[in-house]
């Protein structure tokens, strides 16, 4: 096994991607992760990302 | 870790800095002076009485108030050289490790009593904690230099000064801030710190190309392979900077012991155990 991972230089970055990308597809299941939005909490204007169109509309709503 | 192996690492260090003088001295002198020309500039465009107006109105602004709760209004002035920091780091991790290999002289550090994580901790160490230092040592020169002339300016127009103390004093302890919002932001980047020095020690040319290209199709192999998007959420999870930046004194405990950023350092070293491994393929 070591061997193998320390063949040459692209089986150990296979390697190494395949457990960074394992960490993380674990942990995010594990935790449910989402990524988070922007979110700006002040009186003169609303931007949340993930309702862009929502944004629009509003905008297109004012003018 | 006993005494030889500090002056081994302290000598990496030594090393490090001197190689890259440019990035960690160079950069942020050339921004120093350049801010101050250019400040030296807006002043002589200003008319004296609108200038001894507006110190006399600083004076009396900053007299009297506490440095600590006033510092983060100072940190604005620090966003530049942590900018011009982001993107020596950058160049700096990307370049390093291929660098070594580039000009062979991996192959005298390898025959030298250091093994390869004591030179990638070096690296890794140079970037986080050696670094920021020249950075913020040279904003303190800055300030200091701008408050004496603001000072003397002051006190030709005649008028009061006193307050500038407290801006001073201000100014001085939001350094401290920057410099731990530096060494966090190193410990939140630890995966990207990571990414970056292990296509350094793989890449045979150019290694920013690689670090990008796979960084992009980890993406798309991750949506193929296990038909789930984490990789990406995780990227946007961490994307925020109120997430690592320090404004109180308060919040460093909380900003380094917290779940996400161990976490990150946990995934960090996955990538960086790589580049220690890699460094055996020096051809």
């Amino acid at each position: 096994m070591k061997k193998t991972i320390l063949k040459n230089r692209y089986t150990l970055l296979l390697t190494i991607l395949a457990s960074y990308m394992l960490a993380l597809v674990v942990e995010g299941k594990l935790t449910g992760r989402e990524a988070r939005v922007l979110e700006f909490d002040n009186p003169f204007f609303e931007l949340n990302i993930r309702d862009f169109e929502g944004f629009r509309d509003r905008r297109n709503d004012d003018d | 870790m006993d005494k030889f192996s500090l002056l081994q690492f302290r000598a990496l260090l030594t090393r490090e800095v001197r190689e890259h003088r440019n990035l960690f001295i160079g950069a942020p002198l050339l921004l120093a002076g350049l801010i101050f020309i250019a400040n030296v500039w807006l002043m002589s465009m200003i008319p004296e009485d609108i200038l001894a107006d507006a110190i006399e109105y600083a004076a009396i602004l900053f007299d009297g108030l506490s440095p600590l709760e006033m510092a983060p209004l100072f940190m604005i002035l620090a966003i530049p050289f942590m900018g011009v920091l982001y993107i020596v780091a950058l160049i700096y991790l990307i370049n390093t490790l291929y660098q070594d290999r580039r000009e062979l002289s991996i192959l005298f550090w390898q025959s030298m009593p250091v093994s390869n994580l004591k030179t990638v901790l070096s690296k890794i160490v140079t970037i986080a904690v050696v670094a920021p230092l020249f950075y913020i040592a040279i904003l303190f020169v800055l300030y200091l230099v701008g408050m004496v002339w603001v000072a003397i300016l002051g006190l030709s127009y005649d008028v009061q000064i006193a307050g500038l103390g407290y801006m001073f004093l201000a100014a001085v302890v939001s350094l401290i801030l920057v410099y731990l919002s530096a060494f966090t932001t190193a410990l939140w980047l630890m995966p990207s710190i990571g990414w970056l020095l292990l296509f350094s020690a793989f890449s045979k040319k150019t290694p920013l190309l690689w670090a990008g290209g796979v960084f992009f199709l980890s993406f798309f192999l991750e949506d193929f392979i296990f038909g789930t998007q984490f990789l990406a959420n995780w990227v946007e999870s961490r994307a925020n900077p109120a997430q690592y930046l320090i404004f109180s004194f308060r919040d460093v405990f909380e900003s380094i012991f917290n779940y996400d950023m161990l976490f990150g350092i946990l995934v960090g070293s996955i990538l960086i155990a790589g580049a220690v491994l890699m460094r055996r393929f020096a051809d």
